[in-house]
């Protein structure tokens, strides 16, 4: 691993279909994450992803990238720049940012028609 | 959904009175268990041994298969419904996440977002292990936005097993906030 190094990008559409079955698994159940009506009535265009769903998409990333083996130490903070909706096709992206005392950094944005919806900073042990 | 109250209500006094204290204590409904664990991967297209395949977990120095590391939120929310709570009646409230810093915090807010999240891991989370979240007011800042008037709040979630081991920590951060109109009006 090297600073620079991209992880593997994950692309993935957001349906309804699929923000019901993360409702039901993650159990955050705020209506504005599977109720259109509401969400639009709260300012946003659509029902949109909830936190939990997004890190597990940033721990997917993670994970792909490091194999069975090596631990993820930490995700986040993450801060969400705008809403990631119903109809949006997202594209993880990361990239090493620095390998420091068993530790790489690693910086990851979550990016659709919308721009960069969604920034995190994670980091791996190296062993 | 005009006029939304979203969270407990009260003054900046009862707020800030709450810093430094344990404002929740949450165990989850069940057990760390497979069937769980395979519903929180599929919406995420998320396929890995570690969670599903006890050998592979076994070879990667695991005793067991285990959680995925951020599925410790999901064990950090409590039942939606209990036999004691009776039945609903046409017309119900849908009970929505609890949010400690939001629900069991007084203060004179109507509105709320997260603006960030982390969450730091230690021991691993087993099938099988049951976890409990206790949720701290760490800080109350308080801030004029664009959007408002309010303040942020930060929340520690420390998620432990059924021995009392750490397995993870999380800070989240709410702005809990009146749009201008209602600042001016009701926060001085």
């Amino acid at each position: 691993m090297n600073i620079g190094d991209p992880l593997p990008d994950i692309r993935i559409p957001i349906t309804l279909h699929r923000l019901v079955m993360e409702a039901g698994a993650n159990r955050d159940l705020s209506m504005i994450h599977h109720d259109t009506k509401i969400a639009q009535a709260t300012g946003a265009p659509d029902a949109y992803a909830n936190t939990f769903f997004l890190m597990g998409l940033f721990e997917r990333q993670l994970r792909e990238f490091i194999g069975l083996e090596r631990r993820i130490k930490k995700i986040g903070p993450m801060q969400m720049k705008t809403f990631n909706c119903v109809g949006d096709v997202l594209t993880v992206k990361g990239e090493i940012i620095a390998i420091e005392n068993g530790i790489v950094s690693i910086q990851q944005t979550i990016e659709s028609d919308r721009g960069t919806t969604t920034v995190c900073q994670s980091q791996i042990f190296t062993v | 959904m005009s006029d939304p109250v979203w969270g407990k209500w009260g003054s900046w006094e009862d707020a800030e009175s709450c810093v430094g204290k344990v404002v929740g204590v949450t165990t989850a409904p069940d057990a760390v268990e497979l069937g769980a664990i395979r519903r929180w991967l599929e919406p995420k297209e998320f396929d890995c041994a570690l969670h599903t395949d006890k050998s592979a977990a076994q070879s990667a120095g695991y005793r067991d298969i285990i959680a995925p590391n951020t599925m410790a939120f999901t064990y950090g929310i409590g039942p939606y419904w209990a036999p004691e709570d009776g039945m609903s009646e046409p017309g119900y409230e849908p009970r929505q996440i609890s949010i400690p810093v939001i629900f069991d915090v007084p203060a004179p807010c109507t509105l709320s977002f997260a603006t960030s999240v982390e969450i730091e891991f230690f021991d691993p989370i087993y099938v099988g292990d049951q976890i409990t979240c206790t949720s701290k007011l760490v800080s109350l800042v308080k801030k004029e936005l664009r959007v408002g008037s309010g303040a942020f709040f930060k929340q520690e979630d420390t998620y432990t097993n059924q021995d009392g081991v750490k397995v993870a920590v999380a800070h989240l951060d709410i702005f809990r906030f009146n749009p201008p109109e209602k600042s001016k009006k009701e926060v001085s």
